[in-house]
């Protein structure tokens, strides 16, 4: 039985105030919750920490005045509590088991920088490097003795390698430049292979490093950011 | 307060090893185990929610389909229905019967709207024009989403409408001159449940409903 005053009724009217206080101080909550998410002011991180709060405060306000575990005997909280702390529990063990994060091994960013040279097989689309310019292969030959223009298209940008190598599998692969004024964006969905190592030309208006881009990856679970 | 109603609290129950009523450590035991039920229920969406956040190779912003207004509407009365509840318990406690009787009414009242909130919140995610979330597609794409939102906030919709039905049941023996102070115990059972109905919605709301928002 709850409640062990020597004037029990007189006790049940006391609760009276407590639970009418309870509900307004849990409506009060409820309200700043909702305000919060309103007013957006706050980064997500402090949102969801004053939500968490809240929400426990609430939770152990109805459980302990609502529910009488205030005046009951320990054995129901003991009953409860078993209860919610294997949820609880059973949420965290979920959420490490899924805890595979993508790693990003490799992330490089270099210059093309090789010069052309005579008796070579070229490929469409390879660059080289001659006399201070960049030049693209129009067409798959091998290079005579001279340069010959013929073969090669004048390029006005300067061509970087972009390479990566990722494990831990990835659905998706975002490169984005950080410098607006030397723009570069690509979007790639692998396989989902558990490793990845590629690599693509990035045509840019002037050198960078792979400090300039930043490399995010996303797997079946996570996003991982580098650089 | 008179003598019969005062001595109306030292009523009526069986002594038990516990020193708590068999009925009530039961109730305990199974809102214990009800708690690992929403647990798993939350894990599940909150995880889904995280490993697929992408539809049609967008990230899902839910908020074109949240009514976060009529949420919030429904929490309050939620909550209001519990401070109904625990006056009902105290009422019977003191043998107020009376008082009882509108006590629980209200939260009888409370809970219907709540529901009813719940069904036109459905309908209206089901049907929104060009946001239509159902079981398995979210704007017609193939998606998770709906089916843990779904099976969750209808699982607690369900609990809803069990307690409404066991509350009619209370409010509907109390006419028939049978009920007394004796059944204070029974009625505190109903209310335990619920208060928990009530508390599985205080974790639904923020994490399931807000936090789309603070994301």
């Amino acid at each position: 039985m709850s409640g062990h005053s020597e004037d029990p009724v007189a006790e049940e009217s006391k609760r009276f105030f407590t639970f009418f206080n309870l509900s307004m101080i849990l409506v009060a909550i409820t309200g700043i919750e909702v305000v919060i998410i309103y007013v957006q002011t706050f980064e997500s991180m402090s949102i969801i920490g004053v939500l968490f709060a809240t929400s426990i405060i609430k939770f152990f306000g109805v459980v302990w005045w609502f529910m009488h575990l205030r005046w009951d005997k320990s054995l129901n909280t003991i009953l409860f509590l078993m209860g919610l702390v294997i949820a609880l529990g059973t949420y965290f063990a979920v959420i490490y088991m899924s805890d595979v994060h993508p790693v990003v091994e490799k992330f490089e960013v270099s210059k093309l920088e090789e010069s052309w040279k005579s008796d070579t097989a070229y490929k469409e689309g390879d660059f080289v490097f001659q006399d201070n310019t960049y030049f693209q292969a129009q067409k798959d030959h091998q290079s005579s003795k001279q340069f010959e223009n013929k073969n090669w298209k004048k390029v006005n940008t300067v061509p970087h390698l972009i390479s990566y190598r990722i494990t831990g599998g990835a659905d998706m692969i975002e490169i984005n430049s950080k410098n607006p004024g030397n723009p570069f964006f690509l979007l790639s969905h692998p396989d989902g292979s558990e490793e990845i190592d590629e690599s693509t030309i990035a045509l840019l208006t002037e050198n960078a490093t792979s400090a300039d881009f930043r490399l995010k990856v996303r797997s079946e679970h996570f996003w991982t950011e580098a650089q | 307060m008179s003598d019969a109603s005062a001595h109306a609290l030292e009523h009526h129950e069986p002594v038990t090893s516990t020193g708590i009523p068999n009925k009530k450590v039961l109730m305990w035991a199974f809102l214990g185990s009800d708690c690992m039920f929403f647990g798993t229920l939350i894990s599940t969406h909150l995880i889904y929610r995280k490993i697929s956040a992408t539809v049609g190779g967008n990230f899902l912003d839910i908020r074109d389909v949240f009514d976060i207004e009529l949420t919030s509407f429904s929490t309050f009365i939620l909550l209001a229905s519990s401070l109904f509840m625990a006056l009902g318990v105290s009422a019977i406690h003191k043998g107020n019967l009376k008082s009882m009787r509108w006590m629980l009414f209200g939260t009888i009242i409370f809970g219907a709207i709540f529901l009813a909130c719940q069904v036109y919140e459905f309908t209206h995610f089901i049907h929104a024009p060009g946001n239509e979330l159902t079981l398995s597609t979210y704007r017609g794409e193939p998606h998770v989403f709906g089916s843990t939102f779904y099976v969750l906030t209808g699982t607690h919709g369900t609990h809803v409408a069990i307690g409404v039905f066991w509350l009619i049941g209370w409010l509907a023996y109390s006419f028939t001159g049978k009920m007394s102070v004796a059944h204070a115990l029974d009625i505190e059972i109903c209310g335990l449940y619920w208060h928990f109905v009530d508390i599985v919605w205080i974790i639904i709301f923020p994490v399931i409903y807000l936090m789309e928002y603070a994301l």
